[in-house]
């Protein structure tokens, strides 16, 4: 299992600077939801974030982790809201207990199209991000180095522990340990799996800490970077250009324009 | 991340803003959907409400998450990665052997009994914020309920509540119940009751006699969140009984609030003889205190 989403591929919207694409991800996904239109939401999907990911070439994998992913939940979601929304007064049909409603199925598909809007914006900067080049370039903005430096080896580290975990796993299954079961007998075999992961863990820290104090992580003096990432002028001008335009929806939203 | 900061050596003063504005945050927040719920909930629309869980929520975990991590030492900054590993790899192993309880949180409790509340939010964040770049971006507006598990895991640390064995059980009840009221509001607002399949059925079920939206949301945490968390406490006392005392009183914050009470005597008994421990802390492993500004380089006073 790769532990990231990234694709390392050669496109225009792999090439963008890191923070460009954070700041866009995170302004839509707050335009979306100071908007509170769903055909806004579901306009920004279709024309911004669709066509993003398959000129980056990423829409194949964009659409398969949709499925698996956001599927479920507006499934969920459209029954739910669908058949039990008590606030409803429009019935359209009535099954016992359960009633669809017009408001429901509305209600249903403004959250729809909003958690829609987040879970594939999310996606598509993921799918065409290095997550270590993000770091670099978030520090180079400012953002504390220990920050990078939790989220890059905490990437690094998870296979090597679900490698570990199989193998923890694989061996008490040896020695006799019962996966098989009621619940309650499962969870008697978290223990003996849990342990060993958690004592090896500790291991792991010692030697980390004390090749990082070598190698001057805690130093005050400002860390250089060995990666420099392009940040063209163009690019600045537009991430505050989204950060203007999330934070006039921000605020036309509190006074009550998109009601 | 639009909020930058400058890189300078750690600045206590402003460290303890950013987590005190974090707090209030996402305190205000949380009161804000719970009691300004009804009016605009009658409508059957509540944009706003979804608007100001997703910014209050970000924003209050991002400055909590910026705050706290000058203020840790190295040996907590090298703990952290290893503990958001354990979280999702624990997580995983329990969705696929197939229990029904999600085990997503030992890391992070582990973190904050050990080296602090701030270790444990920053923690607790942090595993959110992976958990969204590698397995699902759901997992992300949910961070606030972690830094919330984290912080109190510190707390009960603090408290005494794993001092005696029996007595984390009841902490993990009361985290696993402050952490239902702080995520309902997200289930609801922001992603109306549908987080999964069986949680979905239940808030159902709960919407069917009547509930309201928060209502439901926050019924079907509190049957699945504080159950979780008590086992998840549970798990991790053990492990943390099962450890050296030499291993768990090597953390300045088990020294210093006696977390295990007396067998941690050993290497640093009281907050009186705090002073001497640039001498101690380099033989345990370089580190500060929680609370220390510096960040890793102790200076000997006296």
């Amino acid at each position: 299992m790769t532990t990231t989403l990234y694709e390392d591929r050669e496109s225009a919207i792999h090439r963008l600077n890191p923070v460009t694409k954070l700041v866009a991800m995170l302004s839509i996904i707050i335009i979306v939801f100071a908007v509170q239109i769903w055909w806004v939401a579901l306009g920004i999907v279709v024309f911004i974030v669709v066509p993003a990911a398959v000129v980056s070439g990423t829409g194949g994998r964009l659409l398969s982790l949709s499925l698996k992913l956001l599927l479920p939940i507006l499934i969920v979601l459209v029954l739910l809201q669908g058949l039990f929304f008590p606030e409803g007064t429009t019935v359209l049909a009535e099954f016992g207990p359960a009633r669809v409603t017009v408001e429901g199925l509305m209600f249903a598909l403004g959250i729809g199209s909003r958690i829609a809007a987040l879970v594939l914006c999310s996606l598509v900067l993921l799918l065409t991000t290095n997550p270590a080049l993000l770091m670099t370039s978030l520090t180079e903005k400012g953002m504390s180095p220990k920050m990078s430096y939790v989220i890059s080896s905490t990437l690094q580290i998870i296979p090597a522990f679900q490698t570990r975990a199989q193998s923890i796993l694989l061996a008490q299954q040896a020695r006799g340990l019962r996966l098989k079961g009621n619940p309650l007998r499962r969870a008697g075999a978290i223990l003996p799996l849990v342990s060993p992961l958690v004592l090896g863990m500790f291991t792991d820290v010692e030697e980390r800490s004390t090749a990082m104090e070598a190698r001057g992580f805690s130093s005050p003096a400002t860390h250089t970077s060995f990666v420099v990432v392009p940040d063209p002028v163009g690019q600045k001008i537009a991430r505050w250009l989204l950060i203007a335009v999330a934070v006039a929806s921000v605020v036309l939203s509190l006074l009550g324009v998109f009601k | 991340m639009s909020t930058s900061h400058t890189p300078v050596e750690a600045n206590k003063v402003r460290n303890r803003v950013l987590i005190a504005i974090g707090a209030v945050v996402i305190i205000a927040t949380y009161l804000y959907l719970v009691l300004g719920q009804p009016s605009e909930f009658a409508e059957g629309d509540f944009g706003q409400a979804s608007l100001i869980a997703i910014i209050g929520y970000l924003l209050g975990s991002v400055l909590i998450a910026v705050g706290t991590i000058h203020r840790l030492p190295t040996t907590t900054i090298a703990l952290v990665p290893v503990a958001i590993a354990v979280n999702i790899v624990v997580g995983q192993l329990s969705a696929s052997i197939g229990l029904p309880i999600y085990l997503d949180s030992i890391g992070t409790i582990l973190v904050g009994v050990l080296a602090g509340p701030a270790a444990g939010a920053l923690t607790g964040a942090l595993t959110n914020v992976i958990w969204g770049m590698t397995i699902s971006p759901i997992a992300l507006p949910f961070a606030v309920t972690a830094v919330v598990i984290g912080v109190m895991a510190g707390y009960a640390g603090r408290l005494g509540m794993f001092r005696r064995f029996y007595l984390a059980p009841i902490a993990g009840l009361i985290t696993g119940i402050v952490a239902a009221l702080v995520s309902s509001p997200i289930a609801a607002f922001i992603f109306g009751g549908a987080t999964g399949g069986g949680n979905g059925a239940i808030v159902a079920a709960f919407r069917a006699v009547g509930n309201s939206l928060l209502a439901s949301t926050t019924f079907q945490g509190l049957l699945s969140d504080p159950l979780d968390k008590v086992i998840t406490f549970t798990i991790v006392v053990i492990i943390l009984f099962a450890l050296p005392s030499r291993f768990r009183s090597r953390f300045p914050f088990v020294r210093e609030y006696n977390v295990f009470g007396k067998q941690s005597e050993l290497a640093a008994p009281t907050r009186a003889t705090r002073t001497g421990e640039a001498g101690d802390a380099a033989a345990a492993s370089t580190s500060g205190d929680d609370s220390a500004s510096t960040d890793g380089t102790p200076t000997p006073k006296g």
